[in-house]
């Protein structure tokens, strides 16, 4: 908790010094994402929660929010994973093992663990939406006996956009999780599901006043999957997304990430469904199953 | 505090101005062209204490539109902060409505986390206010605001009545740049008679500019309707996107943040320079989706963070008054038809465009000299 | 610490008049400056010296010849980096006005009775024939773009063009608006990024960056109307500069 006062205290004093960090791990995951282990100066842990983001910086580049992909209780260290998509996250990939890079935060509200404490979890997670998942899924088996059933629900493009290979193999031999996986579009090597991540929601065995969905992906996804989850009864409030948006300061100032009043940089990114649904259609068309025009 | 009004006579004015130069850096409005700007003085009659609002707010003091953050180096990696010390500096002849944008500022960068360079920046400003005691002109919306008389944020505030001005000491700082002064007196009964004269006389000319009070104006922004209303399509059909509404705000604050390399390819300085919802990339991320698409809803979201967001997270309007967006629209989108149409969608037939008749005004909008006159 | 070896630089000009590499020698100390960074091994308005062995080409001018095409192919070939440089390069700039008449009756205007024997293709900016890496805007370039680009390209960053207009820099330099003075400017629909460099000396914008991604054509035209201007004048003002830009939507809207 020490480090946690530290951090806060430079997010006072100095909010936009990066703080330096070392690359001690890097290595490219699929033909677009590349992931790396950082690690702060002076070996202080990130303290975040899980689903929060961190702003990186290149000096020169600029900054970029990127999501935590590791889980508070891993010490030491914190994992990012990058899709190669702007100037930014372009010139971080070319970055490795070694390298300096800045790093502002953690910003944002993550995911409410706390209030998912002896309830069942379905995470459902559309392709890299996958990475801020990974925060809370390695959160929940290292705090496994604090919840109750918990599956997975992977949905992706194509076999070859599968990240954490390793980990999702793991997730599938264990017993206390349970695992599926779907693609949209099958290589002939593939011998698993085939179609949207929605498809594999129907036969899911939930009882809804005991679940907690959490749904991460593409702002396109949303809707079907939390109408599907709609139909399995679970709360509005139990149903968890985490929005993503442009973000420049992380401090709830400078506006570009704003949906209506709320400052997603601030007071995100992660919202139940019932805040989504207050929006009054600020919101992308995907994000929302209810919104009206 | 043992005086809290002051007379200066209006011969000594310049004398006082030299004063408040020795102080501090002072800036002040003075004309440009056809419009008005706060500048820096270098001599006392470039002064206008008669003017309309400036094409920026005093905004560019405390929230300077390219403003250094951070020093760095990449190898070593190094950053501190850009800007070491701040000056001190006098905004001087600061409308009301201004003041009002100040504390709208105050409040957001007060917020947790705290700005500190914008909070090391208000720390060294003193506000020398005036008073207005006519109309700008037909775009002003002060009174419905309640921000066309003073309602404290300022150090003084400056009454012209005529041959002398009365001089409200509302801090110790302020207090500091009068006491002392031979030439500055404290008020007579008569002349604490002749402001209230003054302000009752300026009751009867100031009407409120909006058709509806301001709780409906919030209660119209609220309902989901207006949200959706036609009269955002109508809007974002003439809007061209330039800015010039979010860059002249005395209360907008977006910003973007950019890295400047020096040619050494190892030393920058990362800046913050204003930025506007109005643009087109504004709310785009990367992957190139765009959650806010059309020129109507950035326009919308523009009011509703000004009549309905801000209300509810600061229980403050961040419209006051001061009409600069509708000043200096080119496409005559005006802040006054805008929430009037909102309030009451019978009004938008009535607008198109055409700025309602407001009541006869005294207005010095086209060059009448009546700066030169001073 | 053994210096990195220094990109190779090299000016080349198509059709145009030169004036953008007059900027890069009216720089002065600044380009004293960015020597140190690079080798400038071929330009022909500051140095007799030629080389086809060069990194980095910054390329003045219109296509708007066949052989301008072959010329353009073959530098792209030998260059890592191509930079279309100013207005006539990045948007086929004044060039483009010929674009409006049929080429056999711009051929016989300029040439007359010798028509035959010059060959003449429509005018066209380099990445209509070639991939280009960076742009560098204007007309004539403006210098702390000219090197905020160059910083670019050395540190191996893209130079994302502006996407706003230049009122948005006007502003911020607290001009007189134009039409506040009833007199015309483009504005409203230009490509920002020159710090509003005509405005802030009483010059009115010719829009010489290009139109913004979207420009608001019909907003626009209500504000010339409204000021007093045709739609005649309008369409010159829209082309006067960004005639390939055409197929644009403000293109349907004032023809």
């Amino acid at each position: 908790m020490i480090d946690k006062a530290i951090l806060l205290e430079k997010m006072k004093t100095s909010p936009y010094k990066p703080m330096k960090a070392r690359i001690i791990e890097a290595k490219m995951v699929t033909e677009n994402e590349k992931f790396f282990k950082i690690e702060l100066e002076g070996k202080i842990n990130l303290s975040h929660e899980p689903g929060q983001f961190v702003m990186v910086s290149i000096f020169g580049f600029g900054e970029a929010p990127i999501s935590v992909c590791s889980s508070p209780t891993d010490k030491g260290f914190f994992d990012l994973t990058v899709r190669n998509v702007g100037m930014l996250t372009n010139a971080l990939h070319k970055l490795n093992e070694g390298d300096i890079v800045g790093i502002r935060g953690p910003f944002g509200r993550g995911f409410p663990v706390d209030n998912m404490f002896g309830y069942d979890i379905v995470i459902v997670a559309g392709g890299l939406g996958i990475v801020p998942l990974r925060s809370l899924i390695r959160y929940i088996m290292h705090n496994r006996n604090d919840f109750g059933d918990v599956q997975i629900l992977l949905g992706c493009r194509t076999p070859r956009e599968f990240l954490f290979k390793e980990e999702t193999k793991e997730w599938m031999r264990r017993t206390e999780i349970k695992f599926k996986c779907t693609v949209d579009r099958a290589d002939p090597d593939w011998k698993g599901n085939v179609g949207l991540v929605t498809s594999l929601i129907p036969g899911v065995d939930i009882n809804p006043v005991k679940t907690y969905a959490v749904v991460v992906g593409p702002p396109v996804m949303y809707k079907f999957v939390i109408l599907k989850l709609l139909e399995k009864a679970i709360p509005d409030h139990q149903i968890i997304v985490s929005l993503e948006r442009r973000m420049r300061c992380g401090l709830g100032k400078c506006g570009h990430c704003q949906i209506e009043g709320i400052y997603v940089c601030q007071s995100g990114p992660v919202f139940n469904y019932a805040q989504l649904k207050d929006f009054r259609g600020e919101c992308h068309e995907g994000e929302c199953y209810e919104k009206k025009i | 505090m043992k005086v809290k009004y002051a007379i200066l006579e209006k011969q000594d004015l310049y004398r006082w101005v030299e004063y408040l130069k020795i102080k501090a850096r002072l800036y002040a409005p003075k004309k440009k062209e056809n419009l008005f700007v706060f500048g820096p003085v270098k001599n006392a009659d470039e002064i206008c204490l008669d003017y309309i609002p400036t094409i920026l707010p005093p905004k560019k003091y405390y929230f300077p539109q390219k403003e250094k953050l951070l020093e760095f180096s990449i190898k070593p990696f190094k950053s501190e902060k850009a800007i070491k010390e701040f000056e001190e500096y006098i905004l001087f002849g600061v409308h009301t409505c201004d003041i009002a944008g100040i504390q709208c500022l105050d409040v957001v960068f007060r917020e947790y986390p705290e700005d500190p360079n914008y909070l090391n920046r208000k720390e060294k400003m003193t506000i020398i206010g005036i008073e207005c005691f006519k109309y700008c002109d037909k775009y002003a919306n002060c009174t419905s605001m309640g921000n066309n008389v003073p309602r404290g944020g300022y150090d003084l505030m400056m009454v012209d009545l005529g041959q002398n001005f009365i001089i409200h000491i509302n801090s110790e700082k302020g207090e500091r740049l009068v006491v002392e002064l031979d030439y500055i007196k404290e008020a007579k009964p008569q002349d604490l008679a002749k402001l209230e004269n003054f302000r009752n006389e300026k009751k009867k000319m100031f009407r409120e500019e909006l058709n509806a009070p301001l709780p409906e104006v919030y209660k119209a922004f609220s309902e989901y309707e207006s949200f959706h209303s036609e009269v955002w399509n109508d809007v974002g059909r003439r809007c061209v996107a330039c800015g010039n509404c979010t860059a002249v705000c005395p209360t907008c604050y977006c910003f973007d943040i950019v890295d400047e390399l020096e040619l050494t390819l190892n030393d920058g300085l990362r800046y913050r320079i204003w930025n506007y919802c109005q643009m087109d990339d504004f709310a785009k991320v990367a992957t190139g989706e765009d959650f806010r698409k059309g020129r109507n809803s950035r326009q919308r979201h523009r009011y509703y963070r000004k009549f309905k967001y801000p209300v509810d997270k600061y229980n403050r309007y961040f419209c006051i008054g001061c009409g600069r967006c509708s000043r200096t629209c080119m496409a005559d989108i005006i802040l006054i038809e805008t929430v009037d149409s909102i309030v009451d969608p019978a009004n938008a037939q009535n607008y198109k465009g055409l700025i309602k008749n407001m009541p006869e005004v005294c207005q010095i909008t086209q060059d009448t000299g009546a700066c030169d006159d001073r | 610490m053994k210096k990195r070896s220094k990109p190779k630089v090299a000016f080349f000009d198509f059709t145009d008049c030169e004036g953008c590499q007059l900027q890069i020698t009216n720089m002065g100390d600044t380009l004293l400056e960015l020597t140190e960074l690079f080798d400038i091994v071929n330009f022909r308005e500051i140095m007799s010296e030629k080389s086809d062995d060069y990194d980095i080409a910054v390329v003045e001018g219109s296509i708007s010849t066949d052989n301008d095409i072959k010329r353009i192919k073959g530098i792209r070939e030998r260059a890592k980096i191509l930079v279309a440089f100013g207005s006539c390069a990045t948007i086929a700039g004044v060039n483009g006005i010929k674009n409006r008449a049929p080429l056999e009756l711009a051929r016989q205007r300029v040439y007359g009775d010798k028509a035959d024997t010059v060959n003449t293709i429509k005018a066209m900016p380099l990445d209509e024939v070639v991939k280009v890496d960076y742009y560098i805007l204007n007309c004539p370039p403006y210098v702390p773009e000219i090197i905020a680009v160059f910083k670019s390209i050395l540190i191996g960053k893209p130079y994302p063009l502006p996407n706003y207009a230049v009122c948005v820099e006007c502003k911020m330099n607290e001009n007189v608006c134009r039409y506040e003075k009833d007199e015309e400017c483009m504005g409203p629909v230009t490509r920002a990024g020159c710090n509003s460099w005509c405005i802030n000396n009483g010059n009115r914008c010719y829009a010489c960056r290009g139109l913004v991604e979207n420009p608001a054509a019909d907003g626009a035209k209500d504000i010339f109307l409204k000021y007093g201007f045709k739609a005649e004048d309008i369409l010159k003002h829209f082309t006067l500069y960004n005639d390939p830009q055409g197929e644009k939507k403000y293109d349907r809207e004032f023809k």
